[in-house]
This record gives C-alpha cells, structure tokens and sequence, in this order.
C-alpha cells in the first residue's frame, strides 16, 4: 500500500510546522495525499493576538512553501483545508505539549504524532536547547502515550557522534555515550543544567556546554541535546517510537520548487563563507558530506509515518546520501565556486563578486597547512597593520606636504582593517563551528532500511540515487542559498509572499472558535 | 521509397560560429579551479594551437589543446562548458548559418551538427539550435576527471568512413542531403555530399569552391 493510501483518513498530529521540515512535509501532504483526514499543528502562540490558528493562516498564506497549493487551489484553497488542516495553540517545552484537557479531547483518536520541532543551531544556549529538543521530545512522546499512537520523532544523523565510519540505523546504546563513556541521560540533563544555571553569560554557558558535548564525544550542542533526547525516549517501554534521522537538510529539489530553503542550515554559511574574499576551507577532500534535500526528507518521513501507523515503522530510519550516493567535500567546494560562476554571470552578486570572486574558485587546503592566506594570518596582518597606521608617526616632510588628507585616510584605513578583522573573527568562529563536519569525521549514514521501506512508493518514495549532484549544486542549491539563507547573514529579511486580499482564513470550527476567542 | 531521409550536415565552425574549438580549450584552461593551475593550461593549449589553426595536422592539434585540461573534474567540464556555449557560441552565431539552418528545418531535413568542441559545449549548442542529430569529439574521462584524451575517431577532418557510418545509422540519403562548411579542410565532407555549400569559406575552401562551381555564402 502506498503512502498516500495508508494516509487516507488518517489524523496526524505535527510539531514544529514554523520550522523548514515540517512547512514543507505538511505542503506536501496535502498535495501529494490530499484524501488525508486532518492534520493538526501544534503551534505556540505568539500572546494572545497571534494563536497557532492565526500564525498557522499566515504562513500557509505567505510562505513560498505553499505557493502551488494556493496555485492550484486559489480562493477554493479555505475549502480545501477545511477539515483537512487545523492549529493548536500548545507549547512543546510543556508538560503533554501544554495542551488542556480540551486540546487532547480535540486530538482524541490520532494516528501519529510527528514531532519535528527543535533547535538546531549547532551552538545555542544549552538551558534552550535542553528545553526544545530533549523536553521537547519527552513531552510530544508523553502525548503520543496518552492518545495511543505512535510517535514518530525527527532527530539526526549526527547523534551518532564523532564514532566510526558507517553508522547503521539502530537505536543509540542506552547509558553509552558515542566515545564510549557511561551515560545516565536523565542525570545528565539535571547536571547541565545544574551547571549552567547558576551562569549569567549565554556565551559561558554555551562554552560550558560545548565542552560536555566534546566530553562525551557529540559534536555541539545540538547533536548532544538531540541524542540525549534518543536516550530518554528509548527508556520509554510503553511507546511506539519511530526516530527519523535525516543528515544536513538543504534546499529543495524540486518541491515546493527547486531551490526552496528557510533559515540558516549547514551549507548556506559555508556558501557564504567561501563565496567571500576567503577561499581556502581547512577540509579533507576525500571526506563525504551528508546533504539531503528538504523535499526528500518530506518524502521519507510522510511514507515511514504511513508505516508506523500501519504497524510497520519502529527503530531507527537514516534520510541520508553518503552510502549510495556520496558527495565528498572537494566535489561540494568545487561545485560552490562553479555555482557561484553561474548565479554571477545571470546578474547575481555585488559588481566586486562578478569582477572579481566568481573568477577565484575556492579551493580545500589541509586544515594544517592552511598556506599563507589562513585566518589567523589574515588577522596577525590585519592587526598589525592598523597598529602601525594607528600608532606610527608620520615623516614630517612628508606630513608636511599632505597635511591632514593622509591623516584622515590612515584613519579610514584602520577603520577598514578593523571591520576586515571582525568578519575574519567571525569566518575563524565560524570555522571552528563546522570543523567536525567538514574536517574531522568521514561519516556514511546508512539509509536501507529508509530505502527498502520506501522502494515502492512513488510520490513519497526516498531514494537519492538518481541526484545528480552537479545540477543539484550548482543550479538548485547555490542559488537557493543566495535567495533564500545567505542574505540573512548579512542582515536581510528574506521577503515572504504577499499576503492574499481578502485575508486567508482557515475555516474555524466551533472549537475553534472557542479557543481563539479565549 | 527507399525510406532514406536528407540531411544538412553543419560544421559547426565556421559555418555556424566563427570560433575555432581551441579557443574553448584555452578558455576552459583560463578558468582551472586553482590559480596555479591556469598558467600551466594555458601554456599547454597554446602549444597545439597552431595545429589546430590549420597548420599542420588538425587531428594533433585537437589532441594537444585538449590535453591541457587533464585532471579537469567532470562537474567542472560540464558547467563550464555549458557557460562557454552560453556566453561565446549562442551570442556569436553567423546569421547566415542559422538561416541555412531554419530554411533546411523547414525542408524536412535531419539537422545534423559536427563539431571539434567537445560534447560538453556542443551539447548544449545542440540544444539551443534545436538540431536533431550531434557529431562532437568527446573528452575521455576517468574517475570523475578527465585524463586529457580525446575518445577517438577525433572529429577534426570529418567525412569518409565516419560520414558512411552516420548515414548508415540513421539512414540518411547523402545524395539529397546538403553540408556546410567554411575549411579548406572540410572538402572531404562536401565532396561526399549532393548539395555541398560554403559559408563564409577560407581562402583554400573559395578556391575548392570555385573550380567546383559549389555555391558561396557569406555572413
């Protein structure tokens, strides 16, 4: 039975639809399975003016994700929804989701429970990240215990930690950690916590947690947060979990449409960074990088989902590329500068990144011999050199003769070298960050049991084999990055679609209604 | 009916572009990943050049310019040989060839194109011209790159045997079929032709041409 058929007449319960995996699951549900019986999201509300049913009509109103629904649908779409498509407020870092008893008696007879919120930063606060991705996860499982479904949780690859070369898909060991060390998960959240508490500075406490991350052998905070969740849903015997874990998930290939992506993922700074002045990324060039297109982790999840509810799902699901269709770090860095050719040579870019830098492909150097253009070279002569226009005085023939004009551009100079220093500060941070993803470790996430599960399907069916990663790159995924992630790294708010006159309105029920007007 | 179809067979430099393959390969080398590197390839396709300009055997200087981008990954070739043709070939196509072309279209016959530049940039020419049939050298690649060889048989001078071949293969009438070329050493392929044609020719084809009383175009 496919996935679309499993799915008919089925209530799935989603978590974390604000985010860019469940947008663009919960699009693709309703267009690829639109016999579906309802989907209820589970949305924190934003005070009392914008409840999950508000923040719900936006973003199926203006997201890009929902184009071609609205396309296809256009001012019938409300009728489409109705029934189909409804919002919660709730709060996943709250006790059964903070739902009332009215909310779960709303939730009564679900089929699943698909919990894709989290923070995925790589190194947040830990006290937020312990609170969204390991609370997070114990309270959407409380909620699938109480109405006995099954739950199906988003984690990631990477929970594998820095161990080995092939990670197969099987549960994490309960009480080990990836290096192999002792691990009482329920007490080491109370510890970090404990330990963090009692810290004022955010970035202390990010250090704090960096370094027990490290300890225990994850690579930030994110993947140590996230399988701590893994280990506290596993001492769960009463629940019917299923945990996908998807790689590094980038730009859409074809749904909503190809190049879609939200919010800054693992490429778009690494884009960004080498589509910059610095074009040396320390990596090994042999080493894989696991990306997976949006559309297709939407595509697993949606047909492991339809299997757990019909009895099939359970353990460990890997959405991945690096066994049966590898991409290795020197073809991604390659593909990035040929991409960045072509976005420059249709128009994009500023005149200094189609005059100069589409001409300056980067190239991956040993992070041990990084060459002469290191950052921490870069920064020894950026520095250098403003405490000399800083503090050396001028010949005083030569002052003489041109007065204060050299003064005034010594001091535009410094000024320069100084903001030159803090965006090297910034590019060695950012190094630093990804380093055991690009550098360190040489992963290959298993995905067959993803695979064989799936192998009939066919709107829901996972399987990279036939990506092409050179079309991929350079004409989905470069310019993805550029239009939809990296103008955020400078500061840009990415433009959402307008909103539809009059104001879309998913049609409320009367509980709804009693909710909204609470 | 026999059930043979006429062609028209364009060498696509000169008849179609006024820009020889070598400049493709030099281009291409200008653009290697890594600084260093381009140098080098430069050096290495400036060698074959004259040969390949016509000084010599053309065959030698298609195999030397093209062994300059060795080691040249695949991806590489393909974007940049797609940006070539989008940014040198499609923009700089001799009008008069490209009305040959409509006009051959509208007869019924099978486009066919032959070409010294690598599938890579053909491909795509191929593509935008919307010709049915492409006759392309073709750059041997192992592991991802390429190793600097040309797939043999080397379209340089194209005709005899390899003309036969393509004929045989999609059966095409080569009596009622016409070829444009604009080098002295295209006669090969003219001559085996039914309605041989020069367009923009050099000065070795205008002689061929005129004791052959073949038709001239120019543009």
């Amino acid at each position: 039975m496919r996935t679309e058929e499993a799915l008919a007449g089925k209530h799935l319960v989603i978590t974390g639809f604000t985010g860019f995996v469940a947008k663009v699951l919960v699009a693709m549900l309703l267009e690829r399975a639109p016999d579906i019986g309802r989907i209820t999201l589970l949305i924190r509300p934003r005070g009392r003016i914008r409840p999950a049913l508000v923040r719900a009509e936006k973003i199926v109103d203006t997201s890009p994700v929902f184009r071609t629904l609205r396309a296809r649908h256009g001012a019938r779409l409300a009728d489409f929804l109705a029934g189909r498509l409804d919002a919660l407020d709730s709060d996943v870092e709250k006790p059964r989701c903070g739902l009332d008893d009215e909310g779960l008696d709303r939730l009564a007879g679900a089929d699943a429970v698909i919990h894709c919120a989290g923070l995925t930063d790589f190194a947040p606060d830990p006290l937020k990240a312990l609170t969204a991705n390991v609370a997070g996860a114990t309270h959407a499982a409380q909620l699938a215990e109480e109405l006995g479904c099954p739950l199906v949780h988003v984690s990631t690859c990477y929970v594998a930690g820095a161990r080995g070369r092939a990670v197969i898909e099987e549960a994490l060991a309960v009480g080990v950690s990836p290096n192999g060390q002792r691990l009482d998960a329920a007490a080491e959240v109370r510890a970090l916590q404990l330990a963090c508490r009692g810290v004022e500075a955010a970035g202390d406490r990010i250090r704090i947690g960096m370094e027990r991350a490290e300890a225990l052998g994850w690579p930030n905070i994110y993947t140590y947060t996230k399988g701590l969740a893994e280990h506290l849903l596993a001492r769960r015997p009463g629940l019917d979990l299923t945990i996908v874990r998807p790689s590094i998930v980038e730009c859409a290939r074809e749904f909503p449409f190809a190049g879609w992506n939200e919010g800054l993922n693992t490429a778009g700074p690494l884009a960004w960074l080498i589509s910059t002045a610095f074009r040396r990324l320390p990596t090994v060039p042999a080493h894989r990088f696991d990306v997976i297109p949006v559309d297709d982790v939407a595509k697993g999840l949606a047909a492991i989902t339809a299997a757990a509810i019909r009895g099939f799902g359970g353990g460990v699901f890997q959405l991945a590329s690096s066994d049966h269709n590898p991409l290795t770090f020197d073809r991604a860095v390659e593909l990035t500068g040929l991409g960045m050719r072509r976005w420059t040579r249709k128009g994009g870019g500023r005149t200094v990144d189609r005059a100069l830098f589409r001409f300056l492909d980067p190239v991956p150097v040993p992070a041990e011999a990084p060459g002469p253009l290191a950052v921490d070279r870069l920064r020894g002569w950026a520095k250098d050199l403003r405490a000399l226009l800083r503090e050396e005085p001028v010949p005083e023939p030569l002052e003489k003769l041109v007065g204060d004009r050299l003064a005034s551009l010594r001091a535009r100079l410094a000024d320069q070298l100084g903001e030159a220093d803090e965006t090297l500060e910034r590019v060695e941070r950012m190094l630093a960050l990804y380093r055991p993803f690009i550098h360190d470790n040489d992963w290959e996430f298993r995905t067959g049991r993803a695979r064989a599960l799936t192998a009939h399907e066919g709107a829901f069916r996972f399987d990279l084999s036939d990506l092409d990663w050179c079309d991929y790159w350079v004409d989905v995924e470069y310019p993805g990055l550029r239009t939809w992630c990296i103008p955020i790294l400078d500061g840009v708010e990415i433009p959402s679609d307008p909103p539809s006159s009059p104001p879309f309105r998913l049609q409320r029920t009367e509980w709804a209604h009693r909710v909204a007007s609470k | 009916m026999s059930g043979l179809r006429p062609a028209a067979l364009f060498r696509v430099e000169g008849a179609l572009t006024p820009r020889p393959a070598v400049l493709a390969a030099a281009w291409m080398a200008a653009n290697a990943q890594r600084l260093e590197e381009r140098a080098a390839r430069l050096g290495a396709v400036a060698l074959g050049a004259p040969l390949a300009f016509g000084l010599g055997d053309p065959t030698t200087g298609q195999r030397l310019a093209w062994a300059a981008l060795r080691g040249t990954s695949e991806d590489r070739l393909r974007v940049l040989g797609q940006d070539y043709a989008e940014s040198w070939l499609f923009g700089d196509l001799r009008p008069a060839g490209v009305d040959l072309l409509e006009q051959a279209r509208r007869d019924g016959c099978l486009l066919v194109l032959i070409s010294d530049h690598p599938d890579v940039i053909a491909e795509p020419l191929k593509r935008h011209l919307k010709a049915d049939l492409l006759v392309a050298n073709r750059l041997e690649l192992r592991n991802g790159a390429a190793t600097g060889r040309l797939v043999d048989p080397v379209v340089a001078r194209f005709g005899g045997q390899a003309l036969r071949d393509l004929a045989h293969a999609h059966q095409l009438d080569l009596g009622r079929s016409r070829a444009y070329a604009a080098a002295g050493a295209d006669q090969v392929l003219l001559s085996a032709i039914g309605l041989p044609c020069a367009v923009h020719p050099d000065r070795a084809l205008r002689r061929v041409c005129k004791d052959l009383d073949w038709p001239v175009v120019e543009g």
